[in-house]
């Protein structure tokens, strides 16, 4: 559905997305992760058309993106960080005004349009204008709008940003009723990382380059599905005492995280045993998509 | 394609008839110069000439409504909270030079619409006669001044990186532009530098295009009717080109999305 083979885009002498391959299969809901700046947005701008790469080519259904960008969006949706739409218009203008764009004249995108109004609760709203609504129902009317012309693929950057935790749990409501019932391969990012858990497959990106790939639980499962968490009081000394290796430790504000696999379980009790009495509190907890990636942006270790 | 054109006009027509205050401001604008620039001016004139005054910068205050209208509407689309309609656009299966033109057709619709109803106003008032006017070329010089001050605007909207704020574009584009033609005074009484200047501003051939539409100015034009035309015309498919070319461009491309999805280079 997607390949993407060493892309590199180059901004002068600065390098946004570096040698980077992906290939994403059709119908598979693909998380790209990393922190701010890392070329999460440039490498969809150019999944996406919008932006040339540099060097390297992408394929998007079988059609090269530098030969048929226009072919290609016939077949692509694009939700943006920042909403795409007129705020003077009211919903159901916004939606035809969109079609007419995507040549599908009123009256044949009609029942779509109601359809997709009904999934996202939005059918008594359709004569609001976009400006009256709350950020969690316009970030929605921008996805209808991104899938009105029923693409085949859905590019989703940072679709909940700047959404409280309720609007933002709708959204997702919406977005897993949408992979359900259009078949749809969806592109994600976020630095969400909990809203990349449902995802098929996830890559982490890191100074434009891809630094680990795979299905979450497998990549949590490298990691090691436990972690403990030690509160100081001196966390440099709980580090000696416990002989642990640069890569199975981080310090993250303060806490001392210690990440243990499987087979490793005798650790638990070792570290419990030496602790005892002389770090303030211990807790033991299951590791998350949150802890790969904080271990994956402060380790120049890897996963080992 | 054609689906596509009249989704984008029907667009700017909602959109006009639905802000009725700056359709309002649209129309107080001309009052105010046709009245106080027209009347103020016209008071240091000898007293037959001046009635003739206010009657010969008519045409200019046709013209420039079709500046503010679709100039300022070309102009806007890149930068204002518009920019959510340019995502739409970018991502739509339509090439580049399709936004280009579309985006040129709506903004001559927005001057037009605005012409449209200055001219039932000034048939109000009594200052523009029915029979006083050559009525195909006043309906062709006003479309076609309309398209070059739409392809002005595109123009400025495509090489211009800083000109985006409102006070910027009134002071360095459309004030000069406005100004330095003939819309206020023939261009043949300036001084040489103003003179050369007034020439080589395409929106003086679209004043002057006015002019000769209507009888009571048509003897204060200050080039030939064809001459006008070419001018206009030529500079607007120059125009047209050259911004339907710069905005195919990579880096206009690369700039332009950058801004309008919050990138950061």
């Amino acid at each position: 559905m997607i390949l993407a083979k060493n892309i590199t885009k180059e901004y002068g002498e600065q390098i946004a997305v570096n040698n980077l391959s992906l290939d994403i299969p059709q119908g598979q809901f693909f998380g790209l992760l990393g922190p701010n700046g890392s070329g999460k947005t440039t490498t969809i701008h150019m999944l996406s058309t919008l932006i040339k790469p540099t060097s390297g080519s992408i394929s998007v259904n079988g059609i090269d993106v530098q030969k048929g960008p226009q072919t290609v969006r016939e077949s692509i949706g694009l939700v943006f960080q920042e909403s795409a739409l007129d705020r003077t218009l009211s919903i159901e203008e916004n939606l035809y005004f969109c079609a007419g764009l995507h040549n599908i004249s009123k009256k044949s995108a009609g029942p779509r349009v109601n359809e997709l109004l009904e999934l996202f609760e939005l059918q008594s709203k359709k004569n609001a204008t976009v400006g009256s609504l709350s950020g969690g129902m316009r970030r929605a009317v921008d996805i209808i709008r991104g899938v009105l012309h029923a693409p085949k693929v859905l590019f989703l950057d940072e679709p909940t940003v700047g959404l409280d935790l309720p609007s933002r749990r709708r959204i997702w409501r919406f977005i897993k009723q949408l992979i359900d019932e259009q078949q749809l391969t969806v592109v994600l990012t976020t630095h969400y990382l909990e809203e990349a858990a449902p995802c098929d497959n996830v890559a982490f990106i890191k100074g434009g380059s891809i630094v680990s790939e795979g299905a979450p639980e497998k990549l949590i499962d490298q990691l090691g599905k436990t972690i403990i968490e030690v509160n100081g009081p001196d966390t440099n000394a709980l580090i000696e005492r416990l002989e642990l290796k640069t890569y199975e430790y981080m310090i993250e504000g303060g806490v001392l995280l210690i990440r243990i696999k499987d087979y490793e379980t005798n650790k638990l009790d070792v570290i419990q045993s030496t602790l005892r009495g002389k770090a303030d509190a211990i807790s033991v907890r299951k590791s998350n998509l949150n802890d790969v990636f904080l271990w994956l942006s402060s380790n120049d270790h890897g996963l080992k | 394609m054609l689906i596509a054109l009249n989704a984008v006009l029907g667009r700017e027509l909602k959109k006009t008839f639905r802000q009725k205050s700056r359709l309002l401001a649209s129309m107080v604008r001309p009052m105010i110069w046709l009245f106080v620039i027209g009347g103020g001016v016209g008071s240091i004139m000898p007293d037959d000439s001046h009635q003739n005054y206010q009657d010969a910068i008519i045409p200019g205050i046709l013209g420039m409504t079709l500046l503010f209208g679709s100039m300022l509407s070309a102009l806007s689309t890149v930068y204002d909270k518009e920019s959510g309609v340019m995502r739409m656009l970018i991502i739509s299966p339509m090439p580049s030079y399709a936004v280009i033109l579309s985006k040129l057709a709506s903004s001559t619709l927005a001057g037009l619409l605005q012409i449209i109803m200055l001219c039932v106003l000034l048939f109000a008032l009594q200052k523009l006669h029915f029979n006083q006017i050559n009525w195909t070329l006043f309906i062709f010089s006003l479309c076609l001044t309309a398209i070059a001050c739409a392809a002005l605007g595109l123009i400025t909207a495509v090489v211009s990186k800083s000109l985006d704020n409102f006070a910027a574009i009134m002071n360095f584009v459309i004030f000069p532009v406005f100004f330095l033609s003939g819309a206020l005074y023939p261009v043949d009484n300036l001084p040489t530098i103003l003179h050369w200047i007034a020439v080589a501003n395409p929106f003086t051939y679209g004043v002057d295009l006015i002019k000769h539409s209507i009888a009571i100015t048509q003897e204060s034009t200050d080039f030939p009717l064809h001459v006008d035309a070419l001018v206009l015309g030529a500079f607007s498919i120059v125009a047209i080109g050259f911004a339907s070319w710069k905005f195919t461009q990579e880096s206009t491309l690369a700039t332009l999305i950058n801004k309008l999805t919050g990138g950061k280079r």
